[in-house]
């Protein structure tokens, strides 16, 4: 398996390193896997340059004159408009602004998401699976349960129980995705675990935690890197549809989801189709970057896991 | 051949899984804020009455024996009463009347992808690296990188508002009324509530009647015309079932791809190929078999996404299923009809996903052991 391990006290440089992993190369060789790549890491600059720079400040009155709501896109004629590529919405702000700011809290809201599940998942797939027994069975029964509900059902069930909100949504989908990790953290561990460094570690006189952190965490890298890469596409997209249902961001955030619910209620009928194409096409561009990077590196990991990992 | 023991083994690993989802459903109501009794007789209502109303409810009991009320009733599909939508009747009543509408949307959208999925499938696989093979993956990775609530607006905007070729929201058009019974010689018969299925069945009784009492055969020549309420549902289910179909399309083209390389390469496939049968043959009697085994049991998984993917499609569509049920309740926090909702929705989820098991299980008997 082609996992980097960070735990030997390997002198060689980590250039040399990466080149020798043929996890990296294969990735490296895909086309696909590196377009996604360029299409996350140029979301990732637009968001921050939109964090940074990007004044989303309320619209005074004089400026209203000049921002008619729901102009269509300057480059569409009308010359008076040129200022706004992407048209106005109802409330005649700036869409463009709006959906590269959109970018920004997609990816922190993911990250959040992605990150906090994985964690999460990591440390009970791994207790689940070097405890064994009743740990085993009390972790991963417990994760049957969340896994039984269809996964944007359980996070409406849970919204409904915190309360909607940007940041209740973040724990609720982080609850939504854990068991996903934690069941792919437990194969892998359980693998590990019949190695026999593991007995040799353990021969020496390690304790637990340290065997679980420095020995059986790094060697199940891989597989987790390939699910968090698979799963950021799907907590973006859930992101973005509990907002679209009314239980993410509060209205007048710039947020993705919620930009396509405005679109639905004030474009639909009257073919404003620029409130909703524009918040839509960067959510899905930026979902396909990381299906096409997840790809990638599911098929450089191991290409017999391509039913396994969802 | 499927046995007894299999399923009764499989009946029994639901017990858990169906014990803690009504644990998880029963949770809601408990761990939401607010009180019950407040939220259904508004916030100015008399401190006196919500003590009465909380007694009358059982929540000044133990929460074990509100548990054990809960599961009881749960058992018996007693969701008890709407606190807000349909303000004191029975949740189930309300559930019994949208569930059709949810269910045939999601059959309707399953039966697409797996018409329109498999078959690409299979051909990106056999033609793999071809230009085919190539537009049918990347066409599949932005199927499953497009959002419904995207795509849906999309489809609309330009078959509906645009080109004006479909309705835009709604099951049927307004001058129709939707029956919910028939009446066959005098009898009355409950219909299904699936309202393709009902203005079929409608539409037959009236143009039967037509060649049997009335216009004769010349009743063909208006045969549009008896079947005006089945066309408008049809189109009215047209886009909805299209959105919804063509995510979970490309999700199981991927699947079939992926399973179909695989077997492929197995040995008798290049038995049945040095026996000289014809490539048709082996690819669909030998290949095809084996290679949809696997994908069934995504089906199910996929099945989840569908029906998220339902409540996805309603919002945008304006169709009443419990997706959109659901998403009313829980913004009028109307926790019993939450509650109903999501049980219903977990339930048809492992029901099929116990079908899919069965399934497999006859398709490969090997997974019995």
């Amino acid at each position: 398996m082609a996992t980097e391990t960070s735990t030997t006290t390997d002198s060689r440089g980590i250039v040399e390193r990466l080149r020798a992993s043929p996890f990296l190369s294969e990735l490296l060789s895909n086309r696909l896997a590196i377009i996604g790549l360029s299409l996350i890491l140029g979301m990732v600059l637009l968001g921050v340059y939109a964090r940074l720079f990007i004044d989303l400040g309320a619209i005074s009155q004089s400026q209203l004159a000049a921002h008619p709501n729901k102009a269509p896109p300057g480059w569409l004629g009308s010359a008076a408009l040129d200022q706004f590529l992407f048209g106005t919405d109802a409330a005649a702000r700036d869409i463009f602004k709006r959906v590269l700011y959109g970018a920004w809290l997609a990816l922190k809201f993911g990250v959040l998401v992605v990150g906090a599940s994985t964690v999460l998942g990591i440390s009970l797939g791994i207790i689940a699976a070097y405890y064994g027994d009743v740990v085993d069975n009390v972790v991963m029964r417990t994760m049957d349960v969340f896994l039984a509900f269809p996964s944007l059902l359980l996070a409406l069930a849970l919204v409904a129980i915190f309360g909607a909100g940007l940041s209740k949504v973040v724990i609720a989908l982080t609850l939504v995705y854990t068991p996903r990790f934690a069941r792919v953290v437990r194969g892998a561990a359980l693998k590990v675990l019949e190695d026999e460094y593991i007995d040799a570690t353990v021969a020496l006189g390690a304790r637990d935690p340290r065997v679980l952190v420095r020995h059986v965490l790094p060697n199940c890298l891989a597989p987790i890197t390939v699910q968090s890469t698979l799963n950021f596409g799907l907590a973006i997209i859930d992101l973005a549809a509990l907002s679209f249902l009314g239980f993410g961001a509060q209205a007048g955030t710039p947020s993705w989801g919620l930009m396509l619910k405005n679109g639905v209620s004030n474009g639909l009928l009257t073919g404003d189709w620029w409130l909703s194409f524009f918040p839509g096409l960067f959510l899905a561009i930026t979902v396909l970057g990381f299906n096409l990077l997840g790809d990638g590196m599911r098929d450089a990991l191991d290409p017999r896991m391509r039913e396994t990992v969802e | 051949m499927v046995s007894k023991r299999f399923i009764a083994k499989r009946l029994l690993l639901l017990v858990p899984v169906l014990f803690g989802v009504a644990t998880v459903v029963f949770a809601i109501l408990h761990l939401a804020p607010g009180d019950p009794a407040r939220v259904i007789l508004g916030q100015r209502a008399p401190t006196q009455q919500v003590v009465q109303l909380r007694r009358e409810l059982g929540l000044n009991d133990p929460i074990w024996v509100q548990y054990g009320r809960f599961l009881a009733d749960t058992a018996q599909l007693d969701f008890g009463q709407s606190y807000q939508i349909a303000k004191g009747s029975p949740v189930w009543n309300v559930l019994a009347d949208r569930l059709p509408v949810t269910i045939e949307l999601a059959i309707y959208g399953q039966i697409t992808a797996i018409l329109l999925g498999i078959p690409l499938g299979v051909l990106s696989a056999v033609k793999q690296d071809s230009l085919t093979d190539h537009v049918t993956r990347i066409g599949a990775l932005t199927g499953i990188s497009v959002p419904i609530f995207w795509s849906g607006p999309l489809v609309l905007l330009v078959f509906a508002t645009f080109l004006g070729w479909l309705p835009t929201s709604g099951r049927i058009g307004s001058t129709f009324f939707l029956e919910d019974h028939w009446v066959l010689f005098g009898t009355q018969l409950p219909l299904t509530g699936m309202v393709s299925i009902d203005t079929f069945i409608l539409d037959t009784g009236a143009f039967v009647q037509s060649i049997l009492y009335g216009e004769g055969l010349g009743a063909f020549a208006s045969l549009t015309e008896y079947y005006a309420s089945f066309i408008s549902a049809v189109q009215h289910l047209f886009l909805p079932v299209l959105t919804l179909g063509i995510y979970s399309m490309a999700l199981l083209s991927r699947m079939m791809r992926s399973s179909m390389l695989e077997v492929i390469r197995q040995d008798y496939i290049r038995t049945a190929r040095a026996k000289g049968q014809g490539e048709r043959i082996t690819i669909l009697k030998h290949g095809l078999r084996n290679a949809l085994i696997p994908v069934i049991t995504v089906i199910g998984i996929q099945f989840g996404t569908l029906l998220g993917g339902a409540v996805l499609t309603e919002t945008v569509f304006g169709i009443g299923g419990i997706g959109q049920l659901l998403v009313a309740a829980i913004g009028a926090t109307d926790y019993p009809l939450v509650q109903g909702t999501v049980l219903v929705f977990a339930l048809l989820f492992t029901l099929v996903n116990l079908g899919v098991d069965v399934t497999y299980s006859y398709l490969d008997p090997r997974i019995q052991q």
